[in-house]
């Protein structure tokens, strides 16, 4: 079990302008070389959620809220692009279709990273977020050639698919990336000072890559095993050549920065010790470049509610998230999914959205203030509004037997779009709160 | 109220359209338990407004067996007495679940709405469309509008809005157990019907000891006299009609039990279509859920068949209209043909005989089903027993029906399960009070 509240305390204490080192965080004592335990900064983080995400950006979400990181700056390609991620130390990009992240992000996209990395950025990617940074001669991907590793599941055969043969095989270019199994797996870090004690541990692989390590590469796990909860979707010894022994997690330094990849969902919230893993690994990379941001930190100009104002303004929008996720749920009772660019949607995943709105209402119900920047105050409970009427419009044409693949793509837009409006209303508020309430 | 509830009462004006919330007091639970005991707390409360109110058991929507009563309350249009009326299927757990432990519905609104109910909020919607419109008709209208097939709609049909005495709130396309006309209070309210879904989750003070007895429970449950036997052709040869089951066999579909309710007490019957047949129906429905056994032994009593039975109740079912009080006033009148009554229903109205006296619906027969309680056997005994039996369910929110078939179901057991769910400690004494006070209602 791990006590989120030590972590909590602990980034407490660094915005208190406490010093909490590496050792305190990884708990790890004299295992961290003189010289390296080096006092923790309060990161700011970014986390993409723009062009071809799936929900697994949530998972980051989630992650940082539990260990007390609630300075998050939620970005779509167009602020990739625009030059916000100048204002980070750290980028997190999940799942999701690899080759439409690319294509949304742009050689603009893909410049705007590299000179992130180059001035010491951290960048955490995950499955598709670990796919995009390694090296690729094709389309879209050929602009973020920033580490030499190669994949192990690339294949120009397909494979024979044993179950679930839909989420089995993603096109890649001209060739595949196949998905040998899916769940959770076991994975072994590697025997170094960032990953002291770590040993064997599990995560859960949803089409991330296997990965063998170019120059400069570390390798900070591999796959060693799989569970009883591991599902094979090809036969299994093809899918124990494919990862076991391979590596699972690889760091790679880039100019002053470093990134961290992911082949796993390391960052899954039913994988605690995974997400401990995660903010060890990022808490040493932060250390190790020294990138420190000179941050618009609260009070922030905006519109601040309080009392009773909260809660009028909070009803209005959970009465359309409340109206979204009971159409969503009926949806789930039916057998409808969509392709949308290379990846499968099911209906439940319109509700990974919309239950991180809805566990989050009630947390701000309880907020003494809440911080609505520019014109969230309104756009929020219109996007909503406009969501439900979306949402029931996709049922009536499934009842219809028409054809929703247009509605569904609007739709995940759409719910990416709110959700991030809304976190960011949620944690400016959050962190606001926990800034002032040390002053 | 921190656990079983939702810690909500809401106050719906339909005059003003105004919605007041408020929580639900420990203390009021530790006096009244739930279900029909508060209702009737809320009731008086607000007796001037002419209030219906609507809330679930104290263990309405849990694991305890036969859970899935909700009440409905108010002064009935017939008989001018406080009464209940039983919410089954799983319109009452799907209250539960709502984020609303009771609705206070007073005033009158000027014009058709109808109240949508969902994760903890209350909105009243404009009923324009759908007033004029039977049962079924408003219940494909609105579950189209919110999207969600699973919406549970509590609605009035043409019966209700013309004010007949014989209108009941129906329970989605089929009858409910209010026998009181409470169709015809929504109707003078201009409310057409409720729709409720509930997504929300109930937290038990002891988690591990409410399960664990639950669980017991059904176990002792498990060996009862019910075991076996389905449905209301089961329920009309209990009540000494003993070609009950013949006479209703050629129709029968399915049964269907009640939310987490071991015996399955509704039998869905084919009326256009062969039961028989694997295949899916031909049209969009050949049949319909009977309810309630009284429904069906009134017209058996009128001299129709099986199959005419279901007929005319299918119309009543969409029309809104009490189908037991509509075969009394057939009986009454002496109409034995289809035609007859089909032709009686659209201005269906009238004083009903021998309706029930005391608080509680006719829902539930007078007593014991497949059980041995250990009355005398004179009867003498029964209707006491009953009225406390009804009493206990109305509380708690277990099936009306259920409890007469489940001497396991103790009022011991039910309170230290209560108990158990909400960390309170409400004796046995309290609620001795408590069932006296509802009987009395």
């Amino acid at each position: 079990m791990i006590d989120y509240s030590f972590y909590q305390n602990l980034n407490r204490k660094i915005l208190d302008g406490d010093e909490v080192t590496l050792s305190q965080w990884q708990g790890t004592g004299g295992q961290i070389p003189p010289g390296e335990d080096r006092p923790l900064i309060y990161p700011r983080i970014g986390i993409y959620s723009g062009k071809g995400c799936s929900h697994s950006w949530l998972w980051f979400v989630d992650l940082f809220e539990r260990f007390g990181f609630y300075d998050l700056i939620f970005l779509d390609e167009a602020q990739v692009k625009d030059g916000q991620l100048e204002t980070l130390e750290c980028l997190a990009l999940s799942g999701g279709d690899t080759i439409a992240i690319a294509e949304g992000l742009g050689t603009s996209g893909a410049g705007q990273i590299r000179q992130f990395l180059g001035q010491g950025g951290l960048y955490l990617g995950s499955c598709a977020g670990a796919y995009l940074p390694l090296h690729s001669s094709k389309e879209h991907l050929e602009a973020f050639n920033f580490v030499e590793a190669k994949i192990t599941n690339l294949i120009k055969t397909i494979p024979i698919s044993i179950s679930l043969p839909e989420k089995s095989l993603s096109p890649y270019g001209c060739d595949y990336v196949y998905h040998p199994v899916r769940e959770s797996v076991e994975l072994t870090a590697a025997e170094e000072p960032a990953l002291s004690g770590w040993g064997r541990f599990e995560a859960p692989l949803y089409g991330g890559p296997g990965m063998i390590p170019g120059r400069e590469c570390r390798v900070l796990a591999r796959y060693s095993g799989f569970t009883s909860k591991t599902l094979f979707l090809v036969d299994p010894d093809l899918a124990r050549e494919t990862l076991l022994n391979k590596a699972a997690i690889l760091g790679h330094p880039f100019g002053q920065g470093s990134l961290l990849l992911f082949g796993p969902h390391a960052e899954h919230p039913y994988f605690p010790e995974a997400n401990k893993l995660v903010t060890d690994l990022m808490a040493w990379e932060l250390n190790r470049s020294g990138r420190r941001i000179e941050k618009d930190e609260p009070p922030w100009a905006g519109i601040f509610l309080s009392g009773a104002e909260i809660k009028s303004w909070l009803r209005g929008l959970k009465r359309e998230i409340s109206n979204s996720r009971i159409v969503a749920n009926g949806l789930e009772t039916l057998s409808i999914r969509w392709l949308i660019g290379n990846k499968i949607y099911e209906p439940i995943k319109i509700r990974f959205f919309l239950e991180a709105l809805w566990g989050r209402l009630r947390t701000l119900e309880k907020e003494k203030t809440l911080l609505l920047f520019g014109e969230a105050e309104q756009t929020l409970p219109d996007r909503a509004r406009r969501l439900t009427v979306l949402l029931r419009d996709l049922k009536h044409t499934l009842d219809d037997q028409g054809d929703t693949l247009p509605l569904a793509e609007k739709l995940f837009q759409d719910l990416q779009g709110l959700t991030r409006i809304f976190l960011t209303v949620y944690f400016r508020s959050r962190w606001s709160a926990a800034v002032l309430s040390l002053n | 109220m921190e656990y079983l509830s939702s810690n909500k009462i809401a106050v719906i004006d339909l005059g003003s359209s105004e919605i007041a919330e408020e929580e639900l007091d420990e203390g009021l639970v530790r006096e009244n338990i739930g279900g029909a005991g508060i209702n009737r707390y809320l009731y008086h409360k607000y007796e001037s407004d002419d209030p219906l109110v609507i809330g679930s058991g104290l263990l309405t929507g849990t694991l305890v067996a036969g859970s899935a009563l909700a009440v409905m309350t108010a002064k009935s249009p017939r008989t001018g007495s406080l009464c209940h009326a039983p919410i089954t299927l799983t319109a009452g757990m799907e209250l539960k679940f709502s984020g609303f432990d009771y609705l206070v519905i007073k005033g009158v609104s000027s014009k058709p709405v109808f109240l949508w109910l969902h994760d903890g909020i209350a909105d009243i919607q404009d009923a324009g469309d759908l007033w004029g419109k039977d049962t079924w008709e408003a219940t494909e209208s609105v579950r189209k509008a919110v999207g969600d097939d699973l919406v549970q709609v509590l609605a009035i049909g043409p019966a209700g809005e013309r004010g007949s005495g014989l209108a009941q709130v129906g329970n989605n396309y089929w009858a409910s157990g209010d026998t009181w006309g409470f169709g015809k209070l929504l109707g003078r309210k201009k409310l057409k019907l409720i729709a409720v879904r509930g997504m929300g989750l109930l937290e038990i003070a002891d988690p591990e000891g409410f399960i664990a007895q639950s669980q017991e429970l059904l176990t002792e449950i498990k060996g009862g006299g019910w075991a076996g036997k389905a449905g209301i052709g089961d329920i009309l040869a209990a009540l000494g009609e003993e070609d009950g089951p013949s006479w209703l066999a050629p129709l029968i579909h399915r049964h269907k039990a009640c939310f987490n309710t071991p015996y399955a007490a509704n039998t869905f019957v084919f009326l256009d279509e062969d039961p028989k047949r694997m295949t899916e129906p031909e049209t969009p429905e050949p049949g319909m859920l009977l309810t309630r056994f009284s429904d069906l032994l009134g017209f058996k009593q009128c001299g129709l068949s099986a199959l005419e039975s279901g007929r005319i109740l299918k119309e009543c079912a969409r029309m809104g209209l009490d189908g037991t009080a509509v075969s009394s006033l057939c009986l009454k009148a002496g109409l034995k043909d289809l035609e007859g009554i089909r032709n009686f229903l659209p201005g269906a109205d009238g004083p009903v005989d021998g309706q029930a006296a005391g608080p509680f619906s006719s829902f539930a027969p007078g007593k014991p089903l497949f059980a041995d309680f250990g009355l005398a056997p004179d009867g003498s005994q029964d209707a006491a027993w009953w009225a406390r039996r009804q009493a206990v369910a109305y509380l708690f929110g277990i099936h009306p029906l259920f409890i007469l078939m489940a001497p396991e179901l103790t009022e011991e057991k039910l309170l230290e399960l209560a108990n158990l769910g909400t960390g309170l400690e409400v004796t046995a004494e309290t609620l001795d009070q408590a069932i006296s006070e509802v009987v009395r209602g």
